[in-house]
């Protein structure tokens, strides 16, 4: 029988956030430059497990994912019991800023999917001076729900088994069956009422769209990357994105859906590759210009 | 029905998925209180699944205006095989693929499908199994 310790270590920080106590979750890994990683609506930081434990990374970069509120091992705040919980873009950037100036990390890169993509690029509109690359995925400026978000929080069904059905529809055919499986296995262990709160910001709040001009990449890049099979984010989405923001770069990813790092860690691999890569170079070499 | 119409390839299809059921235990678990009468329509063709404890107890033919039914998936035939595809392409890969890229409908009473949506996902996805054989 053999058993290893994998590298990365996870551990608790106190934070507030517009005046409220949070006992938060994170998971750290590797030395060198700082990334800050995001977890998909209703899922947690063990989406970027793959990522954390492969050395390719690890040996030039620091990377850092915590549980938002609500999620994974970070707990709700107090009163929880009767508050409906409903992610808004103020309380989501003022988390992470929180995160990053409590660990002292000074302009890590900020990689997020789906959710966390959407902040990144609200981050990299509103506060780019403290950030130095956004990388997107499966991000876009605003799509309206397909789905009826109320489904997801119900007293006669369980919302964590609906919205992993529901999401299984975003990962791509080619995905590991284990690993289509513990992706959803997220979804599945989600608290009550947490996917529906963040699918409210994700799916009702377009402020982005206004914003996409506000993005200079010549003061830090952009790199959006998406999945062929995502429904959710679709490639035309990104897309679109990517075209409203001067110098922002763009990948389609060929066997991946809308949680790339997650349902399939061998075929993202090269794409991060190619984004970590990207966010070395200036927007006058991306652009050709 | 003449053998080899598209109407009996489309039933033949349908039973050979319900036979599929009958052999998959998780899907006859996840099933058990999954009393409904399904529509499936296939180009033209309308075939109401009835659905017994997460078994296919029946599959009545139509067109028929009078025989109910709890939700009802409608696609066209070509769009179905792609879904059945080993490896579906895009947009092809899950029921509400076919619905989002305008392949297909779902009407009815959606909140059944969804609340039973990993079971009946899983039970249309029968057919690729078969296809992949």
């Amino acid at each position: 029988m053999t058993s290893s310790i994998e590298p990365i270590t996870g551990r608790y920080i106190r934070l507030t956030v517009d005046g409220t106590p949070l006992r938060v979750y994170f998971e750290e890994a590797g030395r060198g430059r700082p990334v800050v990683c995001l977890h998909t609506a209703g899922a947690d930081t063990r989406q970027w497990r793959f990522i954390l434990n492969d050395e390719v990374f690890t040996s030039s970069h620091r990377f850092l994912a915590f549980d938002m509120p609500w999620h994974g091992k970070s707990l709700p705040p107090q009163g929880f019991e009767t508050a409906e919980y409903l992610l808004t873009t103020g309380t989501y950037i003022e988390t992470v800023l929180s995160f990053c100036n409590a660990l002292g990390l000074e302009k890590p890169l900020l990689a997020g999917c789906s959710m966390g993509g959407r902040i990144a690029l609200q981050l990299a509109a509103l506060h780019p001076d403290r950030f130095a690359g956004f990388i997107a995925v499966e991000a876009s400026d605003f799509q309206p729900a397909w789905y009826d978000i109320d489904w997801f929080h119900r007293p006669d069904a369980h919302g964590g088994e609906m919205g992993a059905a529901l999401v299984s529809a975003n990962i791509a055919p080619q995905a590991p069956p284990v690993e289509r499986w513990n992706t959803q296995w997220m979804f599945m262990q989600s608290g009550p009422g947490v996917f529906r709160g963040d699918l409210s910001f994700y799916t009702k709040d377009d402020s982005l769209v206004g914003r996409l001009g506000m993005i200079d990449t010549r003061q830090t890049p952009v790199h959006i990357m998406c999945g062929e099979y995502d429904m959710t984010c679709t490639p035309e989405d990104a897309r679109r994105t990517a075209e409203a923001i001067d110098g922002a770069t763009l990948a389609i990813m060929k066997d991946l859906g809308h949680f790339p790092m997650s349902e399939n860690p061998a075929a993202f691999r090269p794409y991060f590759q190619e984004a970590l890569e990207l966010m070395r170079h200036s927007h006058a070499e991306l652009t050709h210009a | 029905m003449t053998p080899g119409t598209p109407h009996t390839v489309h039933r033949s299809k349908l039973d050979h998925m319900a036979e599929r059921l009958d052999a998959t235990p998780h899907l006859l678990r996840l099933g058990r209180l999954f009393n409904e009468t399904v529509l499936i329509e296939i180009d033209q063709d309308e075939f109401y699944l009835t659905f017994e404890k997460g078994r296919v107890a029946e599959i009545k033919e139509g067109p028929s205006k009078k025989l109910p039914w709890r939700f009802a998936l409608r696609a066209k035939g070509e769009a179905l095989a792609k879904f059945w595809h080993p490896i579906p392409e895009p947009g092809f890969h899950d029921i509400f693929g076919l619905v989002k890229y305008g392949h297909g409908r779902i009407d009815g009473d959606i909140l059944t499908l969804v609340k039973n949506l990993r079971y009946f996902k899983e039970f249309m996805a029968l057919g690729r199994r078969e296809e992949s054989q």
